[in-house]
């Protein structure tokens, strides 16, 4: 404890119970800016404006993104890239954003950063996207989308048995809806996909 | 005589190119308004075969686009998962738009 005593002697006339007191007010202040200001950095990376930041991904996907129903539509509710690349669960969350930070050594590199350098790695950057959300059950697609929500006589017949079936089954939404949002890359597609749970 | 020989000599050899080339961005347009890549994909297994593989089931073979064309313009009754369904016409009555969307799959 020799900071205590240090802190001890540097103020004398202060008692015991006030430099406890001072040190544990002080120690919250520090966690609570920290706390803040580390949310404030999840919340802001999560942004459309930090996502394409980059021109590897405002030239590419968020290009091929305008205009899909998932960015312009009747009732104008958005999904932006967060809502569906970013799991809503903190520790599912943190590691995502874990993961993220090694692809911004790709970004330094160049990894992707002309449109030949894109479509070399579309694929298997594809087949990264599409295993994850079939790992988590297209979880990101089901938090807006919800099958006891939906009206089946609202959808066409083939929607509506499609959907049964999906729903009896586990299907994850991915398994179809794929290449929705951008360009689907050319290969076998997430149903082909292995995935060891 | 001889210009009138020329262009003659020219779309002669013009037609071949003609009856091949496809409008890619107009085939796409149709086959995503007509909802094909709902059940389909141009190289991913979905309910229906790919682009890829109708390609492939069709290639060499002289009836091709004319049995597109009835699949794509007639309804017929398709098996999907084991239950009998109508597959869907191409949202066009244009014949062009239909052959050159014909045209783009046979290509994939």
């Amino acid at each position: 404890m020799g900071w205590w005593s240090n802190l001890r002697q540097r103020c004398q006339t202060c008692s015991r119970v006030t430099l406890g007191a001072g040190v544990i007010l002080g120690t919250l202040a520090i966690a609570f800016v920290m706390l803040t200001a580390g949310a404030y950095g999840l919340a802001w990376t999560n942004t459309e404006e930090f996502c394409i930041g980059c021109h590897e991904m405002r030239d590419n996907v968020y290009a091929e993104f305008k205009g899909t129903i998932h960015d312009k539509n009747r009732s104008g509710v958005r999904a932006i890239c967060a809502n569906c690349h970013v799991p809503h669960e903190p520790v599912a969350l943190i590691v995502r954003k874990m993961q993220a930070s090694f692809e911004v050594w790709g970004h330094l590199t160049g990894k992707i950063d002309t449109k030949e350098k894109f479509a070399k790695h579309r694929y298997e950057m594809a087949v990264k996207e599409w295993t994850r959300m079939k790992k988590n059950g297209s979880q990101e697609c089901r938090n807006c989308h919800h099958f006891e929500a939906m009206e089946p006589e609202k959808q066409t017949e083939k929607a509506r048995a499609r959907h049964a079936k999906a729903q009896a089954q586990g299907t994850p939404c991915i398994d179809c809806h794929f290449g929705i949002a951008h360009n689907e890359p050319d290969g076998p597609g997430p149903q082909e996909l292995k995935i060891a749970n | 005589m001889r210009a009138a020989w020329m262009l003659t000599a020219l779309a002669v050899l013009a037609l071949p190119v003609a009856a091949q080339a496809q409008d890619v961005a107009a085939a796409e347009a149709l086959i995503k308004k007509s909802g094909c890549m709902k059940c389909h994909s141009v190289s991913a297994k979905k309910e229906g075969p790919s682009f890829k593989e109708t390609a492939a089931k069709y290639k060499g073979k002289p009836d091709a686009q004319g049995a597109l064309f009835k699949h794509l313009t007639t309804n017929p009754k398709i098996k999907v998962d084991g239950n009998e369904e109508m597959h869907d016409s191409l949202k066009t009555k244009n014949e062009a738009e239909i052959k050159n969307a014909i045209a783009y799959i046979l290509s994939r």
